[in-house]
C-alpha cells in the first residue's frame, strides 16, 4: 500500500469498504487544495533553456471545478503535467512549488513515492483525440494493470467499482471492460479515461481538453458527466481548455493564461462578465455570437508568443496589449487580488474596473 | 459509433477466412512464380547436354563415346517443345514429382533438396532467432535509453554490424576461431567418423560444426534488428498511452511491457519473412563453412545448368516465403486485436 501521507481525516477511500459508494460519504477527507508558487518550467532549445512558465501562481480552493483558458503555447497542458510533476523532457521543473494537500509538494516528490501519488491521489484524464489506452490489450487487463501498480489487494472489488462508475457514466460497464480500445467510440473512450482517473479515488482530477475532438452532443454529456461527477465525489477539478464555452458552462473559477502567466483569475462568472485583464478582454471579444452579427467578432491582433519570442522583459502581453503603458515594457504587472479576483496588469492596477463592466469603444 | 462485436466466435472464423483466402492466393502465386522460372530458367545461356558433352571429351573420351555416353545419360531429358515441356512439368509437379537431378545423375531432386535443407534449417533457423532475441531485447533498451552511454553503444555497435557483409563476417569467424585460435572445425556438417544418429559423439560433432554458421549469422542479422527494433520502440515512446500509462502510476515493468509488446508488432513481419527467406539459403555462410544446405544447391545448380534442380530450389524458397507469409498473418488475427476485428481504429 501507498507510503505517503493525507490529509487529516484519515486514509483514501480503500475498495473494501467504499464499494459501490459514489457519493463521497461523510467519512472521505475534504477535497484537496492546490497552490502554485513562482513555478517555473523551462525547456531546453537550440537557443537555450527557455521559459514555458515564468513564475505562475495559482491557488485552486478546495472542491471547486477551475478552468485554465489560454491559447496553444500560453503553457497551460505544461502547467497541468507539472500538477503531476511530469513535465516531459526536453522540459523541467526549474523552481518553484506545487503544494497539494496530503501530498505536500509535488515537485519535490520522485522515485516511487511520485510513481504512487499518480493515479491514486492526482487523475489525469487525457484529450479524447488522444489514445490514452494500450491497443493490445483489453480495458479490463488496463484496470488490472493499474490495480496492481498501486497494491490494490481486492481487485475484484476494484473492477466492481470500475463497472459502477462505467454505468454511471450510461455504459455497459462488463461490456466496456472487456473490449479494446478501437472498439469504443470516442466519448466511450473518453468515459473510460475520466474511470481510470477516479477508480483509485484519486480527489484531484486534472482534465487536459477533455471534449477535444468530440461531436457537439458527446461534449455535451462529457460536460455534464464532469460535472456530476466532481460533485458526487467530492473533488477538486482542474480542467484545461481553449473553449471559452465548455469553460463557462463548467467551471466555477477561471484562469486565465497567456505567455507561461497566469494574467487573470477569478470567479467564472465574473472574468467572463468582466474581464479585467486586456487579453481576457480580447479573448472574449474574438467569440463569434450564434446570434448577432457575426462581424463583431475581433481576433486578437498579433500573432500568440512562442518559447522563443516572448518579450524579454516587462509584461507578456505588451505587443499586442491595446492599453500599453510604458512601465509594461520594462516592469512585469505583479498580480494584485482585490474581491477574490487576480489580474496581472500595470493599466488594471492604476484605474480598478472590477467595480463594473469595463467598456470597450 | 462502432458497434461492440461479439469477440469470442468471430476469432476462429476471421482466421479460418483468412486462411482460406490465403491457401487461394498462396497456390495462384506458386503458379506464376514455378511458370516465370520455368521461362527463366530455359531461357540461360548455356546447354547442359553440351556442357557434359564438352567435359566428357575434356576427360578424354572420344567424341562418339562422349555422344553416346552423354545420351544416355541424358535420355530422361524432355525434347519435346517448350509448352509439351512445360505442361509435363507442371503435371510432375502436381504428383510433386521434381524429376531427377543433371548435376548428379540418378539422384531425385527431391532427396537433394532434403537432404540440402536440413543442413540449411538448423544453423539459419538457429541463427536467425539467435539474432532476433538478441537484437530484439537490446533493441528495446537502446530506444528506452537512446539518449544515454548505453543506448549509443547498442546503436553503435547495430549500425557497423548491420553494415559489414555477412561473408566478411564469415571470413574473419573463420581465421578467428579455426587458425588465431583454432578450437572450431573450419568447415563440412560434420566429422565423417561418427555414424549418425542420437549418440554423443555425432551430436558433439554436429554442435562443433553448426557453431561458427550459426555465429555468423546471427552475428549479421544482429544489427538489423536492434536498429529495427530500437527505432520501433521510438515510435512507440512517442504514442500517447505510454505518458498516459506513466500519469496514471503504472510501475515500470507494465510500462516495459506496455512498450515492448507494442514494439514488437511490426518486427514479426519480418521475422516471419526471414524464415521464409532461410530456404533459399546463406549461400555465403555455407559456402565459407562448406555447409552442403540450399543455398549452396541452388549455386551448383546453376553452375551446371541443372535444370531441374534449380526449378526445384526456387520452388521450395518460393513455397517457403508464401507460407511464412501466411503465418505472419495469421499470427497477427491473434497478437493483435485490431486485425482480429477488422476495427476501423
Amino acid at each position: 500500500m501507498t507510503t505517503l501521507s493525507h490529509g487529516p481525516s484519515g486514509s483514501p477511500g480503500s475498495h473494501s469498504s467504499e464499494e459501490g459508494d459514489l457519493v463521497a460519504g461523510p467519512a472521505a477527507p475534504p477535497p484537496p487544495g492546490v497552490r502554485v508558487r513562482d513555478l517555473v518550467v523551462v525547456y531546453k532549445t537550440p537557443l537555450g533553456e527557455l521559459p514555458a512558465l515564468g513564475g505562475v501562481g495559482l491557488t485552486v480552493d478546495p472542491g471547486t471545478i477551475t478552468g485554465i483558458v489560454g491559447e496553444s503555447g500560453s503553457g497551460k497542458s505544461t502547467l497541468a503535467l507539472s500538477l503531476l510533476n511530469a513535465v516531459q523532457p526536453p522540459g523541467r521543473i526549474a523552481s518553484g512549488s506545487v503544494e497539494i494537500d496530503g501530498l505536500g509538494d509535488v515537485v519535490r516528490l520522485d522515485g516511487d513515492p511520485l510513481r504512487r501519488a499518480r493515479g491514486r491521489h492526482l487523475g489525469y484524464v487525457f484529450q479524447a483525440a488522444q489514445n490514452s489506452l494500450n491497443p493490445l490489450k483489453t480495458i479490463g487487463k488496463q484496470l488490472l494493470d493499474l490495480g496492481r501498480s498501486h497494491g490494490v489487494a481486492d481487485l475484484a472489488a476494484l473492477v466492481r467499482d470500475a463497472k459502477d462508475l462505467l454505468g454511471r457514466m450510461g455504459l455497459d460497464g462488463a461490456r466496456v471492460l472487456d473490449s479494446h480500445q478501437h472498439e469504443l467510440s470516442g466519448g466511450m473512450r473518453q468515459r473510460v479515461g475520466i474511470m481510470l482517473a477516479l477508480v483509485l479515488n484519486a480527489r484531484l482530477v486534472i482534465l487536459d481538453e477533455p471534449t477535444t475532438a468530440l461531436d457537439m452532443i458527446t461534449q455535451a454529456t462529457i460536460l455534464r458527466i464532469i460535472r456530476e461527477i466532481h460533485k458526487e465525489r467530492g473533488l477538486t477539478t482542474l480542467m484545461i481548455t481553449h473553449d471559452m464555452g465548455v469553460a463557462a458552462e463548467v467551471t466555477d473559477h477561471l484562469a486565465v493564461m497567456y505567455g507561461g502567466q497566469v494574467v487573470e483569475h477569478g470567479r467564472t462568472t465574473e472574468v467572463l462578465g468582466s474581464p479585467a485583464h486586456p487579453y481576457t478582454q480580447g479573448l472574449i471579444r474574438a467569440i463569434p455570437r450564434l446570434s448577432g452579427d457575426i462581424t463583431k467578432a475581433s481576433a486578437l491582433p498579433g500573432r500568440p508568443p512562442t518559447l522563443g519570442t516572448l518579450p524579454k522583459q516587462g509584461c507578456v502581453f505588451q505587443e499586442r496589449c491595446p492599453v500599453r503603458m510604458d512601465v509594461c515594457a520594462t516592469v512585469a504587472p505583479p498580480p494584485v487580488t482585490t474581491h477574490g479576483r487576480t489580474v496581472a496588469c500595470h493599466a488594471t492596477a492604476a484605474a480598478p474596473p472590477l467595480d463594473g463592466r469595463k467598456e470597450q469603444p | 459509433m462502432t458497434p461492440l462485436p461479439n469477440q469470442r466466435a468471430p476469432k476462429t472464423r476471421a482466421v479460418a477466412r483468412r486462411l482460406g483466402g490465403h491457401v487461394v492466393r498462396g497456390l495462384v502465386m506458386i503458379w506464376v512464380v514455378t511458370t516465370i522460372s520455368f521461362v527463366i530458367i530455359r531461357n540461360i545461356p548455356g546447354n547442359p547436354v553440351l556442357g557434359q558433352y564438352e567435359k566428357l571429351i575434356e576427360k578424354g573420351m572420344s567424341p562418339d563415346e562422349a555422344q553416346r555416353a552423354t545420351a544416355a545419360l541424358y535420355g530422361f531429358l524432355p525434347t519435346g517443345t517448350l509448352w509439351e515441356q512445360y505442361t509435363g512439368y507442371l503435371k510432375a509437379l502436381l504428383h510433386l514429382d521434381l524429376g531427377q537431378s543433371i548435376s548428379t545423375p540418378g539422384t531425385e531432386v527431391v532427396t537433394l533438396l532434403a537432404s540440402a535443407a536440413k543442413w540449411t534449417v538448423l544453423p539459419v533457423l538457429g541463427g536467425t532467432l539467435l539474432s532476433f532475441l538478441l537484437g530484439v531485447t537490446l533493441g528495446v533498451y537502446a530506444g528506452i535509453k537512446r539518449s544515454g552511454k548505453l543506448g549509443d553503444l547498442l546503436s553503435i555497435s547495430g549500425s557497423l554490424l548491420h553494415g559489414v557483409p555477412q561473408y566478411v563476417i564469415g571470413l574473419l569467424m573463420l581465421a578467428i576461431f579455426t587458425t588465431l585460435w583454432p578450437i572450431l572445425p573450419p568447415g563440412g556438417p560434420v566429422d565423417v567418423e561418427y555414424v549418425p544418429g542420437l549418440n554423443a559423439g555425432y551430436l558433439a560433432s554436429l554442435v562443433q560444426h553448426a557453431t561458427l554458421p550459426v555465429l555468423t549469422y546471427a552475428l549479421a542479422s544482429y544489427g538489423g534488428w536492434v536498429l529495427a527494433m530500437k527505432s520501433s520502440v521510438a515510435t512507440v515512446l512517442g504514442d500517447d498511452f505510454i505518458l498516459a500509462a506513466e500519469l496514471r502510476g503504472l510501475t515500470r515493468g507494465v510500462l516495459f511491457r506496455y512498450i515492448a509488446r507494442n514494439a514488437i508488432l511490426p518486427l514479426f513481419t519480418i521475422l516471419a519473412l526471414s524464415l521464409g527467406m532461410l530456404f533459399g539459403g546463406a549461400i555465403f555462410i555455407e559456402r565459407i563453412f562448406n555447409y552442403p544446405g540450399l543455398g549452396l544447391l541452388l549455386v551448383n545448380s546453376i553452375g551446371a545448368r541443372d535444370y531441374a534442380l534449380m526449378g526445384g530450389t526456387f520452388l521450395v524458397t518460393t513455397v517457403a516465403i508464401i507460407v511464412a507469409n501466411i503465418a505472419a498473418d495469421l499470427l497477427y488475427t491473434v497478437i493483435d486485436p485490431r486485425v482480429r476485428t477488422g476495427g476501423a481504429a
